[in-house]
Order: structure tokens, then sequence, then C-alpha cells
């Protein structure tokens, strides 16, 4: 088992040694190669999961003078199996795709040591192999989105990736440096226990070492995610082969959750952090999917849903909801990696065809015939509100009763109670004649959804943290006082409530807009299309920046 | 510490404004080996003569030395002459050694960390003479496209480049852990001062990269030979293993 836990990163980095020396003899074929290994390692992160599920417990590999540590727990068995099985698609993906552009055998390389080092990164079992793989990341992707080595456009924004990445890396260097001086050691798995006994012994310039190493790493993980105002970046990575965006947007931007989740001892210490984690999940799930609305274009539309699932995925952490992230990541990556390499594809079919076909279930959705009678407004209203919370509500309850007295599990109940919601209100406008059978198919794709996805968290939870007081302790961490809580629970819950009621008032009475509020609305508009302007702010500071550096070298005779 | 000595120490390791000098004579220098030879003894001479003295550090002389390496990492942002940015880079990675030598780094670890800054930088100059033969300039943004029309001289470029800024795992990067660690718990601002100027570096190296490689590439030039290829890759990866084994243990 141990020697296995080394084997699945050394794969990859021998098929780029290999791949780097034969390119030359065996030309294109040589992407069979890579290929071949990463297939291989696929099959071996299996086996490893297959070993962890089963219970061979956890183990750790190498030790060179206290670091170079690798490590499989569940969380490490479970991120290999999915970075090994996406990097194997876009492998395959790649061969035909990349097969006209130059640097063929050069794509391969990189793409290999990607897989390593994502592999080194999930595994790491010390700070010093953490610090390595989470900084060598940023650096291949910048070599992998600039690719195409003739235009320099591709260059800038994959610089932008790169700066925002090395923000990232500073951040973590900080966080290591606090956690190896409070706690003497680069062991994850040593300062993890020390932590648990001595959970606010050690200070670092008056606050506990854990809060300190908690906000950097936070720091860390937002960088690395795309997190709100360290967001730029990934919208306009699209100049990058398609492959690189389906790696990037299906594995590397989703290394925020899983460094939260990799020191989760380190937050269940530092309960402020994550309610700070939540705030800026929330915004960042919020901007992204507004931003998103707002593009033409399918592939940066595709870059602001990442931004805004990551910004799902990092408030999930906040509210203590960690397993729940992994899962989510997983699932995105899945989700996004498809839409991506697909994506090509769909628009060159859609010049050819729209692709529709005319049959019963076309007829049903886009060739409606509009009902002359609606159902009453304020009954579908009421069971827009009720039947998804009933859903939610009875689902999680079979599943685990004691969800309900956590915090998060409630915040994150009350998203899905509003996508439920939103999914009936959508079923009431399509304004069919057959709206039974309409809105049975639509509230049994939604009971399945939420039995699945209930029951694979609740799976996920217990694998990932099979420490029942350690689960419990992650929710508490995210609590806030109760009264507080019940108070805004209510608040929000009323909002939902009369904004729904609002909602279908305004849709079954028509809406009349001012000129007034056309004019605020065309501006927002205005705003959100051009990004908050800030990637016209970080441009304008970078040329300051640069702009000052001369005037110094200027004065100082460029000596 | 005498002031003859201070301003001897600030020549070598270099502070600002002292650290002038060591550019202007870089500058000056235009032969490969008499520069390779500048940049690996320059700082040892430095670290000898900061051994040699033994008085302590006084705390404002290292503010004042990560000021001066904020400063030139900063100013080699804006830069085009790669024999500048060499010395550019070179003041701000030495004046940082000012940190380790406060922190009780023993000689011979001090040694190590100034050549395994060095070294990378050593290889950076050889390869600038390569485009100075080649093209009778070594310029950021005046040929460009050597991905293109150099392959295998833009490869080793990139590869030295991410020495030089201290990438994993060249010794660089075990340098500037070490700075970070070793100054956090006394002088906080300090270590993140040295992570700014990690930042610069990176900033400045990409600068390069993007002003050599990057382009359509339409020049015609003779690429470095394949021996020439597997002499960069032998020292590279002896760099790499030296800075795991050595300074990897010490940080």
């Amino acid at each position: 088992m141990d020697q296995l836990i080394a084997f699945v990163p050394a794969l990859p980095i021998v098929s780029a040694v290999l791949t780097q020396l034969f390119s030359a003899q065996l030309k294109r074929r040589v992407a069979w190669l890579s290929v071949t290994a990463t297939a291989l390692t696929f099959v071996l992160t299996v086996v490893v999961f297959g070993m962890e599920l089963f219970g061979y417990g956890s183990h750790q590999f190498g030790d060179l003078r206290g670091w170079g540590i690798l490590l499989s727990d569940p969380l490490s068995a479970i991120m290999s199996v999915l970075i090994a099985g996406i990097s194997l698609v876009v492998h395959v993906y790649s061969i035909r795709y990349m097969a006209e552009e130059s640097g063929y055998g050069r794509f391969f390389v990189l793409l290999d040591l990607m897989t390593a080092t994502l592999l080194v990164l999930v595994a790491a079992g010390d700070l010093i192999t953490l610090m390595v793989a989470w900084h060598a990341i940023g650096v291949l992707l910048y070599f992998l989105l600039g690719h195409d080595t003739r235009r320099q456009s591709t260059f800038r924004y994959a610089f932008w990736t790169f700066i925002t990445y090395r923000l990232g890396d500073v951040a973590l260097i900080l966080a290591a440096a606090v956690l190896f001086h409070a706690y003497g050691t680069w062991s994850l798995t040593e300062i993890f226990a020390r932590i648990q006994s001595h959970p606010h012994v050690i200070s670092f310039m008056g606050i506990p070492a854990t809060e300190a190493a908690a906000i950097f790493l936070a720091l860390a993980a937002f960088a690395r995610s795309a997190q709100f105002f360290l967001h730029i970046w990934l919208p306009y990575t699209m100049d990058g082969p398609t492959p690189v965006s389906a790696l990037m947007h299906a594995g590397i931007v989703n290394a925020g959750g899983f460094l939260v989740n990799r020191f989760a001892p380190v937050f269940v210490q530092a309960g402020d952090v994550l309610h700070w984690l939540f705030i800026v999940g929330l915004v960042t799930a919020i901007t992204g999917s507004v931003l998103m609305l707002t593009q033409n274009d399918i592939k940066k539309s595709l870059g602001y849903s990442t931004m805004g699932q990551m910004g799902f995925m990092i408030m999930e952490c906040g509210v203590g909801a960690f397993s729940l992230a992994v899962f989510h990541l997983i699932a995105h990556g899945l989700f996004k990696g498809t839409l991506f390499l697909s994506a090509g594809g769909v628009i060159g079919q859609a010049r050819q065809d729209d692709g529709i076909p005319k049959d019963d279930l076309y007829t049903f959705v886009v060739e409606k015939r509009p009902a002359r009678r609606r159902p009453p407004w304020l009954l579908m209203a009421a069971i827009t509100l009720a039947v998804p919370i009933l859903v939610l509500g009875l689902t999680h309850w079979l599943v685990s009763r004691e969800i309900f007295q956590q915090q998060g599990a409630i915040i994150l109940l009350f998203f899905g109670w509003v996508t439920g919601a939103q999914l009936i209100f959508a079923t009431y406008r399509i304004r069919t004649q057959r709206i039974a059978r309409l809105f049975f198919l639509v509230l049994s794709s939604f009971t399945v959804v939420v039995i699945g996805y209930t029951l694979i968290s609740h799976a996920f939870n217990l694998f990932l943290y099979p420490d029942e007081a350690f689960r419990a302790l992650i929710y508490k961490a995210s609590n806030i006082n109760v009264v507080w809580f019940d108070v805004l629970i209510a608040l929000t819950a009323l909002v939902i409530v009369v904004g729904w009621l609002g909602t279908y008032y305004g849709e079954r009475n028509g809406r009349k807009r001012g000129r007034q509020s056309g004019r605020a609305w065309i501006s927002l508009y205005a705003l959100i299309s051009r990004e908050f302007y800030l990637a016209d702010i970080y441009a304008w500071l970078s040329r300051v920046i640069l702009r000052s550096a001369e005037r110094l070298n200027v004065w100082f005779r460029w000596v | 510490m005498t002031k003859s000595v201070l301003i001897l120490a600030g020549l070598f390791l270099p502070l600002f404004p002292l650290s002038m000098l060591f550019n202007i004579l870089f500058t000056r220098l235009r032969n490969p080996v008499l520069r390779s030879v500048l940049l690996l003894a320059w700082p040892q001479i430095g670290i000898a003569i900061v051994l040699g003295n033994s008085h302590a550090i006084p705390h404002w002389l290292v503010v004042w030395a990560v000021l001066s390496s904020l400063l030139y990492a900063l100013r080699a942002l804006a830069l085009r002459d790669v024999g500048l940015w060499i010395g550019f880079i070179s003041t701000s990675a030495w004046s940082l050694l000012w940190i380790l030598a406060d922190t009780g780094a023993g000689s011979e670890q001090l040694k190590l960390y100034a050549l395994g800054i060095s070294i990378p930088l050593v290889l950076m100059s050889i390869l600038a003479a390569g485009l100075e033969r080649r093209f009778g300039a070594a310029y950021l943004g005046l040929y460009g496209g050597l991905a293109k029309s150099l392959p295998r001289f833009s490869g080793v470029l990139v590869v030295v480049v991410l020495a030089v800024i201290a990438t994993p795992l060249f010794p660089g990067f075990f340098s500037m852990l070490s700075m970070i660690m070793k100054s956090i718990p006394t002088m906080p601002t300090v270590a993140v001062a040295v992570a700014i100027v990690w930042l610069l570096w990176s900033w400045a190296g990409a600068k390069l990269l993007q002003g050599l490689i990057v382009g359509p590439g339409e020049q015609a030039a003779t690429d470095i030979s394949r021996a020439g290829v597997w002499f960069f890759v032998i020292i590279l990866v002896a760099l790499v293993i030296a800075g795991m084994y050595w300074l990897g243990a010490v940080v």
C-alpha cells in the first residue's frame, strides 16, 4: 500500500520524461505513451481508493529529511480518483484536438506534469510538499494556458492566472510558517494531533496560531478558487487550449475546497474565519451567477458559472459542510469538464442544425400552446413555497435527523428551498395546458435529485470524516449565537416568502416599469456586463506599478 | 559593526545605494566568464565580511536590506535589458541574505544559500551572452518568438528563469522559504516583505519570458546544440538535487 501511494504521482512523471525524450522519434504517436500512463495512474488511484473504502486504513510514504511525505487517507484517495479520471479524459480528448497544433509533445509533457503535481498536492503529508505542489501548479498552468507561443494575448491572460496563483502561494507559505513556528513540525498529521491536544495554547502576534494560519489558508483558497476580487483571471483564460480549460475548471480551480478540507482541524479552531468563508463565498456565488447571465460568449459564461460554483463551494465550507464541499467540487468538476469539452462541438453542430428533434417532448416544451386559464397565482405561490421545503425536510429527516441541529445544514436547506421554488416557478411560467403532467415530472426530478444529493453527501460525510465527534465539531465551529441565528433565519424566510408572493403577483398582473427604473436597470446591466470594471482597475493598477518602476530606474540611472 | 565593515558588507551583500556599484560593474563587464565569476564571488565576499564581524547585526540593517531588495525587485519589472535584469535580481536576492545572517544561520548554510541563488544567475548570464551573440543584443521585445525560432534555447531559458525566480524545487525556493520561516517569529513584517519580493520576482520573470519567447519568431538563428542542452540540464538537475539535499534539510 505504501509503495502504491508513491507510484500514483510517479507514473505521470515518468511518462512526462519519456514523452519528452521520444517526442522527436514518435511524432504524434507519442501521445499514446502519455495516455497509457494516465490510464494506468487512474487504475492505481481506483485501487488505492478501493483499499481506503474497504478499511485498509490510512498510510504514508517517504520522509525526505522531515518532508516529502505522501499520505493516503479518504480525502486524498477520492481526490486522486477525480484528478486521474479527469486527466485521462482530457488526455484522450487532446489526442485529436491538439493534433494540428505545434508543440504537440510539449503539451502532453506539461499535461503529465500537471497531473503528477495535482496528485502530489492532494496526497501531500507535510507542509513543504504541499507548498511545492501548490506553487508548481500555478507555474505549470501558466505554460499550459500559454501553449500557443505565437500570441501575446494568450500569455497576457495566462499571466493574470499566474500572478493571482502566486498571491495564493504567498498566503499558503505564510500559513505554513505560522503552523511550523507554532507546532515545530512539517508533518500535517503531527500538527493536527498537536492542535487537538493544545488548541489555543500557542499564539502568534497576540491571536491563536490556528486562527492566524486559518486566515492565511483562507486567502490561499480564495486566490486558487477565484473568489470575488481574485476572480478576474478565471473568465479570461479562455484563450488557452480547450482541454486545459476543462482541466482547470474541472480540477485545478477546486483546490480551495480541498485546502479547507485538508486543514479541517485548523479551521474547527477558527470559527470567525469560517464566517468569513461564508460571506466571501456567498458574495462570489451571487456575483459569479449574475455575471454569467450577462455574457454572450459561451466559454466566458462557463467561466463565470465556475466562479459562482466555487463561491458556493467555499460557502459550504463556511457553514461547516466540509464534506459537502468535496462532493460539490467533484460533481462540478465532472459536469463542467463535460461542458467545456463539448462546447466546441455544440457550437459547430448548432451552425449546421439546431439539433432539436420535432418529437412529443419538443412540442410539449417549445411549441407549447399557452393555456387559456392559469391556476390561481396564490395557490401556485403556496405550492412553490411549500413543496420544496417538504421534499427537502422529509428527505433530510429520513437520512439523518440530527442534521436539523446544525445551523450550517439549515442554511443550505434554504438554498435548496429557493432552488426548488425557482424550478416550480419556471414550470408555472411555461403556461402549458397540461400543467399537472409537467408539474409531476418536475417534482419527480426534483425529488430524485434531492434524495440522491442527500444520500451521497451523507455517505461522503461518513467516509471523509468517520469520527462522529469531529463531524459535530466542524458544524459547531461555524455556529453563531442561537438568538441571532433564529432572527436571521426568520428574516430570510420572510424575505423569501414575500419575494415569491410578489413575483407571482407581478407575473400574473403584469409589471409596469417607469422610465427612471428602466434607466437604472440599463445602468446596472452595463455595470455588470463590464464585470464591475474590475479588470480595468487591475490593468490600471499594474500600469501604475510598472510606470513607478520605470520612473525609479530613470531616477537611479538604471543601476 | 564599525562603519567601514558596514560599508564593505553593504557593498557585497548589497544595500541601497551601495548596491549601485555592483550594478555599474556588472553592466560594464560584457564577458560572460567574468560576469559569472562576479556573480559567484560577490556574495561570498559579503558573507565572509559579515561572518568575520563578531557584533550582532542591528535590526535597522535587516529592514534596510529588505527595503533594498524590494526596491530592486520592483525596478526589475521595468527592465528590458537582460543583463540589467540579472544584475537587479542578484542585488534583490543577495540583500535578503542579511535576514539569514541575522537569524543565526551557520557559515556553511549561508554560503550554500548564496551559491544556490548565484548559480542560476550564472546560467542566465551565459544565456544572455548567447542571445547577444545571435541577435546583437539581449533585449526584451526586440525580436521575441524564441519558442518558435530557437525551441531548444527557449526551453532552457524557461527553466533557468524559473530557477532564478525561486520556483520549487530549485535552491532559491528553499532559501526564500528559510528566510520567511526564520523571520516570522520575531519579524513578521519582514516575512511579509520577503513574500512580496518573491511575488515581484515572479512578475519580472514572467515579463522576461513574455518578451523573449512569445511572438511569431521569424528571425533565423542557430539553436543551441543538444550537448549544450544536456550541459544545462545536468547543472539544473544537480541544483535541484543539491537544493533538496542540503537546503531542504535546513529550512
